[in-house]
């Protein structure tokens, strides 16, 4: 029993290292541009559809691919900062929220008719070895998922506060009008923030295409579970989202191990209405929006 | 003001009278299916454009009404033999009560995260309709049995019938619009839209008026759902829930024009049009072609026309309005 616990929480664990990728871009570009993302989980579906490509194509290692994924989908998010978003910002919610909408939609769709609906997987040398510790189970392309993704939130942590840019986009975030009084070019840092969360986004699919299939879809998945995590670790805060997705693997996988294997997303719904329920403001407190 | 209202009224009539005879001068039956659906997801949108158009909280979870009105009234008929045009008022009542723990737990949140909280809860009302098979057949969903000609089970052997019973819903749809927006009902949605706070800061119960208004566009969408499970004869809840329908309910309001009265009429008759014409065009095998187009439609009315195509007639109506003299 204690033993079926301890797998399922390291489980959990490992696949909330792939939603704390998701979850922290969603939360950085909402902390820092006001907005969110809807579209956030097709980047997810593009860095995995990348990977997959690379592998197939030129047999290169789908994690490995995470140099070609990320600096694309940074580019990807600066232009999309550049010639979309900056277009929409204002006191207005609508054409905000349903811009980013749209695009998710366009990026589904076109995935749908250039890839199909076909679930594409990369075996690799390591996709079915794991570690066998004190009888528990540990997948290897799981646990390396796992150590990147923490690996880049602790570099993001860094940058945040230790270089120029990174204090100006939390500048940004806390003030905006004031930063811009103390010299900070908002547009540059919001495409910054954008390339960045969609650069963290595209690292999530090259690092799940080992042990995960890629299809248009498959974004939805993680982006619901990033919404979840974001309200639930306080909008725009990246240390909390990162909580909160490790929190939200564990629940979903001791859904799965003692509700039933379809329940995963039950346990998001629950988790999201009790949040909104009891904690609106996430559990660590603060203001809405 | 004689001159507007000649022309409003010219031209009103003018439309009631192509709309009324419509599908007795076309006949296909492929044309009156896309007539039905452009009746039907402009209902839609009138009812999601009374909470999202007007105070613009933005939903995308009002499938979940949809959904509801369609099984109360299915429930209703398969198990208990109730007409569905009882059943139809039993889903709005049902989805009006579903509207008050879904708003008092979704209206906690602003902005996107309202409509992220109202994607939620569409989803998880989909979940349980899936996993509860005894209660409501699971995600195998069930026929609704074919009585052939039975208008008092609202079930019709010409498509034509079915033309004029969502008419009918449209025409009431826009009949409550125009109501409440010329009540104070009305303005205080539009203060709600412009600035929540400083709507509550001059005296009015934003709490309220959104539990209110959530109510009305809840029941409203809820009928829909009732007609097309009718339509269609079937229903499961990947039908009944359908993301799609929160999708296109936003769309066409967006589209047309959010927060007017004819803007989800307008929008619908485009995108529409647009899918049926893709469907001819393409046959079935049209996987992601018709959401792409929406996508693009979408995006480049929130970024060039961001108050919806309905603009583009208003103004011309204005030019031929300043040109007159005397408006009085």
């Amino acid at each position: 029993m204690l033993e079926t616990l301890a797998q399922a929480v390291i489980n959990g664990l490992l696949i909330g290292g792939i939603y704390a990728l998701v979850s922290i871009g969603v939360t950085l570009i909402f902390g820092v541009v006001k907005i969110v993302n809807f579209a956030q989980g097709e980047f997810v579906m593009i860095g995995m559809y990348i990977s997959f490509y690379l592998a197939t194509q030129f047999g290169i290692d789908p994690i490995a691919s995470l140099v070609v994924s990320m600096p694309v989908l940074f580019i990807v998010g600066v232009l999309i900062q550049h010639f979309l978003i900056r277009r929409v910002l204002g006191p207005n919610d609508m054409p905000q929220i349903f811009l980013t909408f749209a695009l998710s939609l366009l990026l589904l769709n076109l995935a749908l008719m250039l890839f199909t609906a076909n679930y594409r997987t990369v075996h690799t040398s390591y996709s079915d070895e794991a570690f066998h510790l004190a009888g528990l189970y540990i997948p290897v392309a799981k646990l390396i998922a796992f150590v990147v993704a923490m690996g880049l939130s602790g570099a993001l942590w860094v940058f945040l506060h230790t270089t120029d840019l990174g204090k100006a986009m939390r500048a940004a975030a806390q003030n905006r009008d004031v930063a811009t009084l103390m010299g900070i070019n908002p547009n540059r840092v919001f495409c910054v923030a954008l390339g960045v969360a969609l650069a963290l986004a595209g690292a999530a699919g090259s690092l799940l295409m080992p042990f995960y299939s890629a299809y248009p879809f498959v974004g939805q998945v993680f982006v619901l579970m990033a919404f979840v995590a974001v309200v639930l670790g306080t909008l725009g805060n990246v240390m909390g989202a990162l909580i909160a997705s490790l929190m939200m693997g564990v629940a979903e996988s001791l859904g799965i191990q003692f509700v039933g294997a379809d329940s995963g997303l039950i346990v998001v719904f629950a988790m999201l209405l009790l949040t909104l329920a009891f904690k609106p403001n996430g559990l660590g407190g603060g203001r809405v929006r | 003001m004689a001159g507007i209202n000649k022309w409003k009224l010219m031209s009103l009539a003018a439309l009631a009278a192509v709309v009324l005879v419509l599908p007795q001068v076309v006949k296909s039956s492929f044309a009156i299916d896309i007539f039905i659906r452009i009746l039907l997801f402009s209902f839609i949108g009138v009812a999601w454009n009374l909470m999202g158009g007007y105070a613009k909280q933005l939903s995308l979870g009002h499938a979940a009404y949809f959904g509801l009105g369609a099984y109360t009234s299915t429930i209703m008929q398969v198990d208990f033999g109730i007409s569905p045009w009882i059943g139809m008022v039993a889903g709005g009542i049902v989805a009006m009560l579903a509207s008050l723990p879904i708003g008092w737990l979704c209206f906690r949140l602003r902005g996107p995260y309202f409509t992220i909280a109202t994607i939620a809860t569409a989803q998880a009302l989909m979940l349980i309709f899936l996993k509860f098979r005894d209660f409501a057949w699971g995600a195998e969903g069930t026929t609704i049995p074919n009585l052939g000609s039975s208008p008092l089970m609202m079930q019709f052997e010409a498509k034509a019938s079915y033309y004029y019973v969502v008419l009918g819903l449209l025409v009431l749809g826009l009949a409550i619009t125009l109501r409440i927006e010329r009540s104070w009902m009305g303005y205080y949605l539009v203060a709600i839209g412009e600035d929540e706070d400083a709507a509550e800061a001059i005296g009015v119960n934003a709490p309220r008026i959104k539990r209110d208004i959530y109510m009305i566009s809840a029941f409203l969408t809820a009928l829909a759902g009732t007609f097309y499970v009718q339509y269609i004869y079937f229903i499961d809840p990947a039908t009944a829930f359908s993301f799609n329908i929160s999708i296109e309910a936003a769309l066409v309001s967006i589209v047309g024009g959010i927060g007017t009265l004819w803007g989800p009429v307008i929008g619908t008759v485009l995108l529409e049009t647009t899918s049926a014409l893709l469907q001819s065009w393409l046959g079935s095998s049209t996987g992601g072609v018709q959401l792409t187009v929406y996508a693009l439609i979408l995006m480049a009315v929130i970024l060039w026309r961001p108050t919806g195509l309905i603009g583009i007639v208003t103004d011309a109506y204005q030019r031929h309005v300043n040109r007159k003299p005397a408006r009085a």
